[in-house]
């Protein structure tokens, strides 16, 4: 009995850590060591091609600067995304407000609207690439008959409407994602203070940036910063649409990587191209979160 | 409907008639490899394939009966062509050894050789005694297609070459001809030079555009139109690179031509035509609306309505022009050997010997000629022997032109550029093809390709790519003789 509580009493103090140690386990081999892998392989010569993997130093790291394609391709990136982001969060949050009220149907218009968001973008990507199609895609049919005759717009291939086209489908895909994160921050503003303000002669502009605004601040800025980040690693919509062409006219910061690291063969380049853009990420996002007060 | 097990059959039948119609003291490739093969019966070899038509004929056709004659499981990894160089390299880097066989573009062979994915094959062919039907493989894959640097790493297996195929109808058309020489003086022919071309196809569109027919498509996807440009560029004079510098020369007059007439060709084409693939293309010929159109051998099969009653073959467009077919040289008359497939073994291959006999197998002359004629699959005539193969001119009424063509482009056909890291110099042309259909200047764009190409051979190693290119350079289909 005496020795049932002592071991009561005094458990092995590391009993707990052995219990967390299989999960973090897991975690380090699968998180953390790729990382670290992935560091030492960008300061080496490691190409696929070549014998000589030797210790590179800052070799990948100096031609990073040297690189104008990557340059181009992160300002890519950031194009589509200073387009697209604001783009979907003011209709996502036009239609938050549209759907805001009670009206019939509601329920199942909002489940269409959701629809694309749960399509593999990659998918949606290969039936928008058929949908802009210049022979059988019926986008080029429809313009035609306003246009009243045939219209043979080259979505893809053209350079002024493979942006476009990339962005239409980008925001075709994602608005209903920050559509239902915004409802459901609408949804919970508190009814009263709007109404109050209405009440006292505040204006529909004035009330949502005194009142809504700082209501549904945070869930919009977890919101932006999801979709930013998503933004920035587009890939599959890209990848189906142009492939990053006409040339290198759309490829972004993850086709660029994807084509050097997996079609090129330039391993540690690449790992040196990806250590570059967490960096930026990492950067940028701190900047973010501290500029919008999540961090708070 | 031909079943799987009926094309089996089949196959096994020929291929036994074919073996008792040989003296008996001489045993033929496919008998040795059979023969020698089932000492290692039970033992399962794995093969990368083509994913698509391609793997059809191992798994429908030639793996099963590989079975049959020596108990060996073939097992298929199908790939997409884009895929394959990396899964290859992949798999040898890792020392996996998960492949036995492969199936290897040969402008990918000085890449795979130098890093060592690929086994040797000299010792092979002498110890299976494959030396003479080697030698029968058309002169042009043969010598070209085969060795890096003296050693055989592949069997040439595909005579994968671009054809021009024309409506025979249309240009016989007395009416046709009339209008054509009313509009440019001179008498309608199929074009021999890429200027008639140019005449021939604008004058065609102008003439057939009310019938709804203009008068040529090309496929204009990068992918594509790399290997016609290759092609072309090389019919006209040009040349890849300065042979002493290794500095690139495709930003030479002679491309700036071929890149500007490419574009401006596209206007006597078929709206979106830069949008045009392999199936678009040969939706366009085969429904009627184009009268010349360059591609791979399949067309003239699938044109005639070869195969096509065949289910896996429901997505090529019903022809409506079969028996209307006539086949020619591409304009210059040095076609691109474009693509194609050679045969290897792994050097990670724990079943190196069985690997072995089962690519000597499929390549000897009994079993491929099974294998060309099979109505579903995309390997193309590549043996002298497929060429005037009674059997094969018996398939439609024009297969003996047909063949014919093909045996002329066996003759004259050029090579696909093959150096170090093929495919980024590749990646930069395709590149550049995409901004020429986009509208930017063709000098510019040639300009900056050919600084790209320079700077990869830069990375590599002036010296070490030199040697590579004046080994390519100096094979027969490289260049035209002018």
């Amino acid at each position: 009995m005496s020795l049932t509580l002592t071991a009561a009493k005094n458990p092995d103090r590391n009993f707990k850590y052995w219990i967390a140690f299989p999960a973090v386990f897991l975690l380090l081999l699968v998180g953390l060591f790729p990382l670290i892998y992935s560091l030492i392989v960008s300061f080496m010569r490691i190409d696929m091609m070549d014998t000589d993997t030797s210790f590179a130093g800052l070799y990948n790291y100096a031609n990073l600067f040297k690189d104008k394609r990557l340059w181009e391709s992160l300002l890519h990136t950031l194009l589509i995304t200073a387009i697209a982001l604001p783009v979907e969060l003011s209709l996502g949050l036009a239609m938050a407000y549209l759907f805001l009220e009670r009206m019939p149907g509601r329920q199942i218009f909002i489940s269409l609207l959701i629809l694309p968001t749960i399509i593999s973008p990659i998918v949606a990507g290969a039936t928008w690439r058929l949908l802009f199609d210049n022979r059988f895609g019926p986008i080029n049919q429809i313009l035609g008959w306003f246009a009243g005759h045939p219209v043979t717009a080259l979505w893809t291939v053209s350079a002024s409407l493979a942006y476009p086209a990339i962005i239409f489908c980008e925001i075709w895909q994602w608005t209903p994602f920050m559509f239902l994160i915004l409802l459901a921050a609408l949804s919970n503003v508190d009814k009263s203070q709007t109404e109050a303000a209405e009440i006292d002669g505040a204006g529909f502009i004035r009330t949502f940036r005194r009142i809504v605004l700082p209501a549904i601040w945070p869930v919009m800025a977890i919101a932006i910063l999801i979709r930013g980040l998503d933004l920035v690693r587009i890939f599959d919509i890209i990848w189906a649409l142009t492939s990053g062409g006409p040339g290198t006219m759309t490829e972004t910061i993850s086709i660029y990587a994807y084509t050097q690291g997996f079609k090129q063969f330039e391993t540690s380049y690449t790992a040196a191209m990806a250590f570059l853009v967490i960096l930026i990420l990492t950067v940028v996002v701190t900047w973010a979160i501290r500029r919008m007060g999540l961090a708070k | 409907m031909v079943t799987r097990r009926d094309v089996g059959r089949i196959g096994l039948a020929a291929t036994l008639a074919g073996t008792f119609t040989r003296p008996a003291w001489a045993a033929s490739a496919a008998e040795t490899a059979v023969k020698e093969a089932q000492k290692y019966k039970g033992q399962t070899i794995t093969i990368v394939w083509e994913a698509g038509l391609q793997a059809l004929d191992p798994l429908n056709f030639s793996g099963p009966k590989w079975k049959e004659l020596t108990g060996i499981d073939v097992k298929v990894v199908e790939v997409s062509t884009a895929e394959m160089f990396t899964k290859i390299m992949q798999d040898y880097k890792s020392g996996a050894g998960a492949y036995d066989a492969l199936n290897v573009i040969p402008a990918w062979m000085p890449d795979l050789a130098g890093a060592g994915a690929l086994e040797v094959l000299d010792p092979y062919v002498e110890k299976y005694g494959y030396a003479d039907e080697l030698q029968k493989i058309a002169p042009i894959y043969r010598d070209n297609q085969m060795k890096v640097n003296g050693k055989i790493y592949g069997f040439p297996d595909d005579g994968d070459v671009f054809i021009m195929y024309y409506r025979k109808d249309l240009f016989a058309d007395a009416d046709v001809q009339k209008a054509f020489k009313a509009k440019t003086g001179t008498d309608l022919a199929v074009p021999k030079t890429w200027a008639e071309f140019g005449v021939t196809g604008a004058a065609l569109t102008e003439v057939l555009k009310d019938k709804g027919i203009y008068g040529a498509a090309f496929f204009r996807q990068p992918p594509y139109t790399m290997f016609m440009f290759e092609e072309r560029f090389r019919n006209e004079g040009g040349k890849f690179f300065d042979a002493d510098s290794m500095k690139a020369s495709i930003n030479s007059d002679v491309g700036v031509k071929v890149f500007t007439d490419m574009r401006e060709e596209n206007k006597f084409m078929p709206p979106g035509v830069e949008q045009f693939g392999f199936v678009e293309n040969l939706a366009a010929f085969l429904q009627g609306q184009t009268a010349m159109t360059i591609s791979w051998p399949p067309y003239g099969r699938w044109a005639a309505g070869y195969g096509t009653d065949q289910e896996v073959l429901s997505w090529v467009p019903k022809s409506t022009i079969a028996g209307k077919v006539g086949y020619a040289l591409p304009p210059g008359g040095h076609p691109e050997l474009a693509a194609g497939f050679a045969l290897s073994v792994s050097s990670t291959s724990k079943n190196k010997d069985a690997a072995y006999l089962f690519i000597q197998w499929l390549n000897s002359e009994d079993t491929s000629l099974e294998r060309v004629k099979l109505p579903y699959a995309l390997r193309d005539p590549f043996r002298t022997s497929h060429y005037t193969d009674p059997g094969y001119i018996a398939l439609w009424p024009d297969a003996k032109e047909y063949l014919g063509v093909l045996q002329q482009a066996s003759e004259t056909g050029l090579l696909d550029l093959s150096l170090l890291q093929t495919d980024k110099y590749e990646e930069a042309l395709r590149q550049a093809i995409s901004k020429l259909w986009a509208g930017d200047d063709p000098k510019a764009i040639l300009d900056a390709t050919a600084g790209e190409w320079d700077a990869i051979t830069d990375k590599i190693g002036v010296d070490k790519q030199k040697a590579v290119y004046s080994d390519w350079a100096s094979k027969s289909g490289a260049y035209p003789k002018m």
